[in-house]
């Protein structure tokens, strides 16, 4: 361990502890809405910025990641500590399974196909209605660690918070590894990096599991934060706003995906006045990024070389 | 019951069709793949509202006024994000046509509200009995109007020399040029007339459907259409887009309404994963 | 005589109504420098896209060290020992020249996705190590002082060095190259005959070369295949397939044949 990380580690583990003595219980709230969002966004950094695989099923997985721990602590009793892991496995065998599609299409067809899947669970949320309680939703059982019930934003701080940490480092150590490597030339040209006896598709849908883990986590931690599940949350509406996060951050890199969910959190606070423009908001921060500064906030601040992993990690 | 059930049927699909030839049309005009078409077509139809309501002229006037106003917004598209997107990745070219619709949508949904408005029929709803089936002769103008777009724009692809310059443009614009072609004039003309077409679909499909910013989410749908069809085929979209229609009615009416929705979507994913190149479309291959 | 190293047996390969190849035998010796050589369009690319898997042949079989290379994916035709390079360079444009390199090394990595994830025990060793073995093979080819170069930035020159390298980080048995002359000036074409040479010499490798002007070709190679129209019209040692009229007719058409055979 370097002289930097540990500095950088103990400054993360010391603003861990600082921030509830600091903020209000709703700003602690927004901190939780922040993380799981970064964690949504992760998702489509490796999927889509690393691998290179366009994917609008992100809210599908959110939904997967958010009923199926609802479902699971209601119908069967299991602690959403243990649900939403158990979520977050099963979507990233979907995700996997997903993945296989890439074999035979990319693009176009690619984006349209994530699309369909996305209609299609947010469907069956909407018509399987005797366990997700159809159109009208669900609410969500409140997270209990100990004994004891995490409901505010306070509370689910000292869960959202590290589990976020956590996996946010995974994935950067992934990324800054032979396989980051590979997963990046895989999106490059995958016609080389097969001739480089990397299995190419075996990749791509390994990327998809990561993407739909990650956002099957993150929709884990966000329902408790939400106290309710809507399906309405879970369509392609909502994969473009995942996917806009990622675009605004920055697609190329981890820190990307935290940047856009500050700035996506933070932005309604600014406009309580102007709330009926959000959605306008959002839609025209994606359309001038991806048209002025495709790279995102992310490639705007760390253009120097040596930031290489918050920068531009895995180009 | 059937034949009803048949003829009910293609109106949806011709709604389908309408929206999968303006994809065909863009896709082999200009080589995108317009995620926001939809929302362009809802937006055609509000535009005849604003227009009756804002500017306060009857309804015909209205209509006018919002085929010219959509010509305009293609050729703005084109010009203002499709001009500096134009070597852009494909990832980002789809991405931009996704917040293009994005921001037609919200733009509706802030200035219009999130509310359904009451969209004035064309012609009569009125059921006419002929034969024992109910036609509708709203709905059959819809059917006709798709014939018609596609008898012109086919006739303009294949039998026009214009139109043959067109789809040589999109096939080799190194080459287009060098015969004389203007490539940028010929994309801006086929922006504007997809969006033209989209306001007409609009103002077709708002009194069947309900009018509300998210009208055009139907718009995947009309993807489905045009990928049975095969994406770059003009009647293979209205054929998809038909066959769509009846493949759900019956659906609906044989195994159930839960399902009738969920049909199109795996018959997108179905045919993309089976057979990528449509039902009538031939592969190509990828030269190393 | 040895048993081939690669066998090409009765290849057939159609687009559509068109004969990319037909009924195509060639045999590799091991230790062999092969060259392929004839005019564009005679099918020599699509003969190693077969080889490599990337294109299905209708019919006929290619064998490598005795085992069938029909239907294996092109990362297992790799795995068994085969690596190639590409006509037009297929390198990862937005990696560094040295990160190119170690892709090719990815198989070798010797740590899994657990240090991956946590950068765990051996971590830094294995990173290192891989590294250290991309840059010798930087050096090998004469771009080292370009290893943190973005891949895509190198001159055409150094990037068919570089597939090179990164084919070689593969630890092959056999290398496949196409075209690895095509672009490269009098000089650079000296310096890659040497590479070539010298790594048959110290690796013991086969090589398996295409090209469509004899030059480089006739120089390093033992055995010479000529291919047209997806046939193969001549077959030897360099001197004879030099002096064969068919491949005289097959370059220069059928009067300068006629004229050189008068």
């Amino acid at each position: 361990m370097t002289g930097k990380t540990l500095l950088f580690a103990v400054t993360g583990i010391g603003l861990f502890f600082a921030l509830p003595h600091m903020l209000a219980d709703f700003q602690l709230f927004q901190v939780c809405l922040i993380a799981v969002t970064a964690l949504i966004a992760l998702g489509l950094t490796v999927v889509t910025g690393l691998a290179g695989q366009v994917s609008l099923a992100q809210a599908a997985f959110v939904g997967i990641g958010g009923y199926g721990a609802a479902i699971l602590a209601t119908r069967w009793g299991v602690p959403l500590w243990a649900g939403i892991p158990l979520s977050g496995i099963v979507a990233a065998m979907a995700g996997f399974v997903l993945g296989q599609v890439t074999l035979r299409v990319s693009g176009h067809y690619l984006a349209l196909a994530t699309m369909a899947v996305t209609a299609i669970v947010q469907l069956a949320f909407i018509h399987m209605d005797d366990i997700t309680g159809g159109a009208a939703g669900m609410p969500v059982p409140s997270f209990e660690i100990g004994g004891r019930a995490l409901t505010s934003g306070g509370e689910l701080y000292y869960v959202i918070v590290p589990t976020t940490a956590v996996l946010f480092l995974i994935v950067g150590n992934i990324i800054r590894s032979r396989f980051g490597r590979a997963f990046a030339a895989t999106r490059q040209s995958e016609i080389a990096v097969a001739a480089m006896g990397v299995d190419v598709l075996r990749y791509k849908a390994l990327a998809f599991a990561g993407s739909a883990f990650l956002g099957a986590v993150g929709g884990g931690l966000l329902a408790p934060l939400a106290s309710y599940l809507d399906p309405m949350q879970f369509g392609i509406p909502q994969s473009i706003y995942y996917m806009a996060i990622a675009v605004v951050g920055g697609l190329r890199s981890p820190a990307g995906a935290i940047i856009g969910a500050v700035v996506f959190i933070l932005i309604p606070e600014f406009l309580q006045a102007f709330q009926s423009y959000l959605g306008l908001v959002f839609a025209l921060l994606l359309l001038g990024f991806i048209v002025l500064w495709p790279n995102g906030l992310s490639g705007l601040i760390f253009r120097r070389p040596g930031a290489r992993w918050w920068g531009g990690a895995a180009r | 019951m059937l034949a009803q059930l048949l003829v009910s049927s293609l109106t949806a699909g011709a709604v389908y069709a309408l929206i999968a030839l303006g994809f065909v049309l863009l896709h082999n005009g200009t080589g995108v793949v317009h995620f926001g078409y939809g929302d362009q077509v809802t937006f055609g139809a509000y535009l005849v509202l604003i227009a009756q309501n804002f500017v306060g002229v009857p309804f015909s006037a209205a209509i006018m006024m919002a085929l010219l106003a959509s010509m305009a917004l293609g050729a703005a598209i084109y010009a203002v994000f499709m001009v500096p997107l134009r070597n852009a990745s494909l990832l980002a070219r789809l991405i931009a046509t996704l917040a293009i619709g994005t921001a037609l949508r919200e733009w509706l949904r802030a200035f219009m509200g999130p509310n359904a408005w009451p969209f004035p029929f064309l012609l009569s709803p009125a059921p006419v009995e002929v034969g024992g089936l109910m036609l509708v002769p709203a709905n059959l103008a819809i059917i006709g109007v798709v014939l018609v777009i596609l008898a012109g724009l086919y006739l303009f692809f294949e039998k026009t020399l214009q139109g043959k310059a067109i789809l040589a443009a999109c096939e080799n614009r190194t080459g287009a040029s060098l015969i004389g072609v203007r490539v940028s004039r010929v994309f801006l003309v086929i922006w504007v007339v997809a969006s033209l077409l989209a306001t007409v679909a609009g103002i077709l499909v708002a009194p069947l459907l309900t009018l509300s910013p998210d009208m055009g989410l139907i718009a995947i749908k009309g993807f489905t259409a045009a990928v049975l069809g095969g994406f770059s085929s003009l009647p293979g979209a209205v054929v998809g887009g038909l066959l769509l229609g009846v493949l759900e009615a019956l659906t609906g009416a044989y195994i159930s309404t839960a399902l009738k929705d969920m049909i199109s979507y795996a018959i997108l994913i179905a045919v993309i994963l089976v057979r990528p190149q449509g039902l009538f479309g031939g592969l190509a291959l990828k030269k190393v | 005589m040895t048993a081939p190293l690669l066998s090409i047996q009765d290849i057939g390969v159609r687009f559509g109504g068109i004969v990319a190849l037909d009924g195509i035998n060639i045999d590799v010796e091991p230790g062999a420098i092969h060259a392929i050589i004839g005019p564009n369009g005679a099918g020599k690319s699509t003969l190693i896209n077969v080889v490599t898997g990337i294109y299905t042949a209708g019919q006929g079989s290619v064998t490598f060290a005795g085992q069938t290379l029909n239907r294996l994916k092109p990362h297992d035709i790799c795995r068994l020992g085969i690596a190639r390079t590409f006509q037009n360079t297929e390198l990862f444009g937005e990696m560094t020249a040295l990160e190119n390199v170690m892709i090719g090394a990815h198989r070798s990595g010797g740590y899994g996705p657990f240090v991956a994830a946590t950068h765990g025990f051996g971590f830094a060793a294995a990173e290192s190590r891989m590294r250290a073995e991309a840059m010798d093979l930087l050096e090998l080819v004469g771009i080292a002082e370009d290893a943190a170069m973005l891949a895509g930035a190198l001159p055409f020159g150094k990037q068919r060095r570089l597939e090179l390298a990164r084919a070689l980080a593969t630890r092959p048995r056999m290398l496949l190259l196409d075209e690895p002359a095509a672009g490269l000036r009098a000089a650079e074409i000296e310096a890659l005959n040497n590479i070539l040479l010298d790594l048959r010499a110290r690796r013991g490798l086969t090589i398996l070369l295409i090209d469509h002007v004899m030059a480089l070709v006739l120089k390093i190679s033992d055995r010479v295949t000529v291919l047209n129209f997806g046939r193969k019209i001549a077959e030897g040692l360099p001197a004879e397939v030099r002096a064969n009229p068919d491949v005289i007719k097959a370059y220069l058409g059928e009067r300068a044949a006629n004229a050189i055979a008068s």
